[in-house]
């Protein structure tokens, strides 16, 4: 029997059972979503309308099932990062970190994978490899090397940096505001297993790529003619960017001590980049340049997030997803470390398979449901740990695992290098298990042991 | 006034087959930049410009709009690399295959907000109901007209 406390007697269409009304909406939108035929904002939005007008929520729960943290967290870092890309440092650090190496191919594939995972720790995935996949395109073209090594290692870099913060990676800012956990948490408990995975996963690298690249002497210097200084667009406000940035972060390390959440830091760090971005320009330049960025914060996202909280709030009010934790515990006997496997394992396949943040999304109450279980809500930190690391690190499985490997996968495209699904499949998906198998020698040593 | 009464009709086309040497060839020799393409049938089948070839020289990562300005690149030798490969191909790979197209009864203001909302380039097709070329109007052409309207030498009939 499921918990029935949650059970939503009223007004059910046709007298159906709440319990089938919503897992059939979820399963519905979910499967629609995976067949990419429709925008997934669309679609959730869809759903969560559905859920209302079925009559398992009313408006008043479904606002309240949204997460605001989130979405305000989401909506500053996307202002954040529109402001900050025009000024060209993104593409600065890459031809810098080109040139450090003195444009030796291997070494190159290594530091752009090194500025991608610290960008997309910092910032998100997308912009970042939005930013460095075409210098990276233009630099595999100076050295007269085929790109595909390059941008695979670009994709497993964007999601493995993406993994050790609280703002690298979405699942991780819903892991985050649902748990409560901070960036420092993040910190600490996530950040100290990305170096090792990294440099793990570079090595492979080597071995199935890096030996074969190679470049001429020319080439190599055709490298050191780039010139970096001209990629900075703006000095003035590369560092208004850089003040605010460092502010956020700084805001965000400090959060849980000064009582604030994320999503304030973050918004006010935007709210403060996009009056310094404009500052001294006439009202209707600034009126145009807020637009220009407000156009550019991808609102198709968050409303994903906003109606996919709904969805799941609907599934979570039937208390069906407890009844999921409760099966769950059954099914691992109720030993901790088993369940805390089973959800790494399980979170990094099925991210792999499908878009992680619907998974994520459904996975956070039922892991909340398990608390007294395994004795309150402290007791499953590191059940948000397995988590974070399976649902991020298992978009690194296949090409659709995360959007940032589609985002590469559309640059390969246009340079005439596609790539081929079941090969990036072929070497990535070892390459995931082997991260995941790091993760959970990490989370048993440290958490489970 | 319509197109019909403002458009070239002696027109020099292209062919869909014709190689891209070829056709920059006859653009050098007529002084133009843009060559309607054409099939056996008069059918349009797209433009070719100095700009359309030019497209094809920069790499794909960066006209697409993922670079917009690469002020820190050198040479590397790729339009070189680029401009022997692409004028060696026909002018089906090349050619910009929506280009402008407008009715022989269109006002001089349709076409004219036409030009401006396409953007690309300044010329307008003029074709049948079959998609037939029949002439050509620039936005040099409209100017022209607009000019002798105003100093008497034509009305806007």
């Amino acid at each position: 029997m499921h918990n029935t406390d949650h059970i939503i007697s009223s007004s059910v269409v046709f007298g159906l059972d709440p319990v089938w009304v919503a897992v059939s909406i979820l399963l519905l939108i979910y499967g629609v979503i995976m067949a990419e035929k429709f925008n997934r904002a669309v679609l959730s939005l869809l759903g969560a309308g559905l859920m209302i007008l079925c009559g398992v929520l009313n408006q008043q729960q479904a606002v309240a099932g949204i997460d605001f943290n989130t979405i305000g967290l989401l909506t500053g870092m996307m202002v954040i990062v529109a402001i900050s890309q025009k000024t060209g440092m993104f593409q600065y650090v890459a031809i810098k970190a080109a040139k450090v190496v003195k444009g030796e191919p291997w070494w190159i594939l290594v530091m752009l994978s090194l500025v991608t995972a610290a960008f997309s720790a910092l910032l998100d995935n997308v912009t970042t490899v939005l930013l460095i996949a075409p210098v990276t395109l233009l630099i595999t073209d100076a050295l007269g090397v085929r790109p595909y090594a390059y941008l695979f290692a670009l994709i497993l870099a964007s999601n493995i940096g993406g993994t050790s913060t609280l703002i690298g990676d979405p699942p991780n800012i819903m892991i985050g505001s649902a748990a409560h956990l901070s960036f420092t948490d993040f910190l600490i408990n996530l950040t100290p297993i990305i170096p090792v995975i990294f440099f793990t996963v570079i090595a492979v690298i080597w071995f199935m790529f890096g030996r074969d690249l190679k470049a001429s002497d020319e080439k190599k210097l055709l490298i050191m003619q780039f010139d970096e200084n001209a990629a900075i667009k703006d000095v003035v406000l590369l560092k208004k960017s850089l003040f605010v940035l460092f502010g956020v972060i700084t805001g965000f390390t400090l959060a849980h001590t000064l009582h604030l959440e994320p999503a304030t830091i973050a918004m006010f760090g935007a709210a403060s980049l996009l009056l310094l971005q404009s500052w001294g320009q006439p009202l209707h330049d600034k009126d145009h340049a807020y637009e220009g960025i407000m156009a550019e914060v991808e609102w198709t996202t968050i409303f994903f997030f906003v109606g996919l909280f709904i969805i799941v709030t609907g599934v979570e009010h039937t208390g069906v997803i407890s009844m999921l934790g409760e099966k769950t515990v059954a099914m691992t006997g109720g030993n901790f470390a088993a369940t805390a496997a089973s959800i790494l394992w399980v979170s990094a396949i099925a991210s792999a398979l499908i878009d992680n943040i619907p998974f994520v999304a459904t996975m956070i109450p039922l892991i909340q449901s398990m608390a007294p279980t395994f004795g309150g809500e402290e007791a499953l930190t590191p059940l948000w740990w397995a988590l974070a690391l399976g649902a991020c690190l298992g978009g690194n499985g296949s090409l659709i695992g995360a959007s940032a490997n589609l985002i590469v996968a559309g640059f390969a495209q246009r340079a005439g290098h596609p790539i081929a699904f079941l090969t990036f499949m072929k070497h990535a998906f070892l390459l995931m298990l082997l991260t995941i198998g790091i993760s959970h020698v990490y989370l048993y040593l440290r958490y489970l042991s | 006034m319509r197109a019909e009464n403002i458009m070239v009709t002696e027109l020099t086309t292209a062919h869909v087959n014709d190689r891209v040497s070829d056709v920059l060839d006859r653009m050098k020799m007529a002084k133009l930049r843009m060559l309607p393409v054409v099939t056996d049938e008069g059918v349009v089948a797209g433009v070719i410009s100095t700009f359309s070839i030019m497209e094809h020289l920069v790499p794909n990562y960066i006209v697409s709009g993922d670079l917009n300005q690469i002020p820190y690149a050198p040479d590397m030798g790729i339009l070189r690399r680029h401009y022997f490969e692409t004028i060696g191909k026909d002018l089906l790979s090349v050619m910009e295959t929506k280009p402008l197209l407008v009715k022989r009864d269109e006002s001089l203001l349709s076409i004219a907000a036409a030009l401006t909302a396409f953007g690309k380039h300044e010329y307008a097709l003029v074709v049948d109901e079959e998609k037939r070329l029949i002439g050509v109007i620039s936005a040099g052409d409209i100017l022209d007209r607009l000019g002798n309207m105003i100093e008497g030498i034509e009305d806007d009939a």
